[in-house]
């Protein structure tokens, strides 16, 4: 779906609460994304799409995690279905019969992230010449 | 190394549009359907029936979105009805900022149903609350009968599946039990209409479902 989009929105939402605080600054070092079945996102190119994002940024190297999250199919009176394949829908309880509901699978959260303190950039060296 | 608990949806800020949208569409007792499916499949002509048979009974005002062209808001305006193009720029999906801007930009006035025809799309509309009641899916009987269980985040999604262009039924192969078991699988609760806009079969259900919503609004606000 847009993995960039969303890869970029998470990263901004990170970055703005690190730039929030007063004793940086700081580096992202992991972020952990919960991804859910029905969400449209596809995990790897999130984190793709992360790399591309981060790359030139002072986080470079910022690593993402993806936790993924299935959608569930529950009947009434047996529970959660178990053995369900990823992508796959049974129309029926295989235990009794009954109907299936389903839920879950539309997360997209920033759960978490780590951070480190980083060396404040150095100011550039006065009468330096471009190359 | 610090651990930060963050613990937010990343389309956040999409989903407080939304829900000004429907605020403000709650205050009003507007019935607002979104109307989602891949290209082709018959959205805007049968929100062109759907304008000719209601437009004496209600007031209808229409949001189109789509990345080139005004040429669905066009045809919905010579039904006589106010409709607002949202061009969305390449942007394969409507969000809830760019309804936010329509509305401000449209100026609808009083309206009982507002109809957002989403960009031809089965995947990326689903998880982008425009603020809407309900989401409508359409899937025409020439796009095969695989289609619920391949794409099913959206007929999960959707409380109506309108099922479109049956006259060609005879001509095009298309298992509707099939394809009606898929989409009950997904949403058991869910509504099914088939339809074809250009013969009128179903869609004097289609209308006496979108009235039968409304009243409903209507009467929980009360």
């Amino acid at each position: 779906m847009h993995e960039l989009g969303i890869a970029a929105e998470a990263y901004r939402m990170c970055r703005a609460r690190l730039d929030a605080r007063p004793d940086g600054p700081f580096r992202l070092e992991r972020v952990a994304l919960a991804v859910g079945e029905l969400s449209a996102v596809e995990p790897d190119l999130l984190r793709f799409a992360w790399e591309a994002v981060v790359e030139d940024t002072p986080d470079r190297g910022a690593v993402l995690e993806v936790e993924w999250r299935p959608a569930r199919q529950s009947c009434a009176a047996c529970g959660e279905v178990k053995d369900r394949q990823p992508g796959s829908w049974l129309r029926l309880c295989p235990a009794c019969g009954g109907a299936l509901s389903v839920e879950g699978g539309q997360e997209l959260d920033v759960l978490r992230f780590t951070c480190a303190r980083r060396a404040a950039e150095a100011a550039p060296s006065a009468g330096g010449a471009a190359r | 190394m610090t651990e930060v608990d963050v613990r937010q949806r990343i389309l956040a800020a999409n989903e407080a549009a939304a829900a000004d949208v429907r605020a403000r569409f709650a205050a009003s007792r507007t019935l607002v359907v979104n109307l989602i499916s891949s290209p082709g499949s018959g959205k805007t002509t049968l929100l062109e029936q759907t304008i000719a048979r209601l437009r004496d009974r209600v007031r209808i005002a229409a949001v189109d979105g789509d990345i080139a062209t005004e040429r669905d808001a066009d045809r919905l305006r010579r039904m006589g009805v106010p409709a607002h193009q949202i061009l969305t720029g390449g942007s394969c999906h409507l969000d809830a900022r760019q309804m936010v801007a329509a509305l401000e930009t449209a100026r609808f006035g009083d309206v009982d149903l507002l109809l957002v025809e989403n960009v031809g799309n089965l995947i990326c509309p689903t998880n982008y609350d425009l603020g809407e009641d309900f989401k409508v899916v359409v899937l025409s009987v020439a796009e095969g009968e695989d289609k619920p269980f391949k794409y099913p985040a959206i007929f999960a999604r959707a409380e109506v599946c309108v099922i479109s262009k049956s006259d060609l039924l005879p001509h095009v192969p298309f298992a509707m039990d099939e394809v009606l078991g898929q989409v009950r699988t997904l949403r058991p609760d869910g509504r099914i209409v088939v339809c074809s806009a250009r013969t009128g079969e179903g869609l004097d259900d289609w209308c006496a479902l979108l009235l039968e919503r409304l009243e409903a609004k209507r009467a929980a606000a009360r």
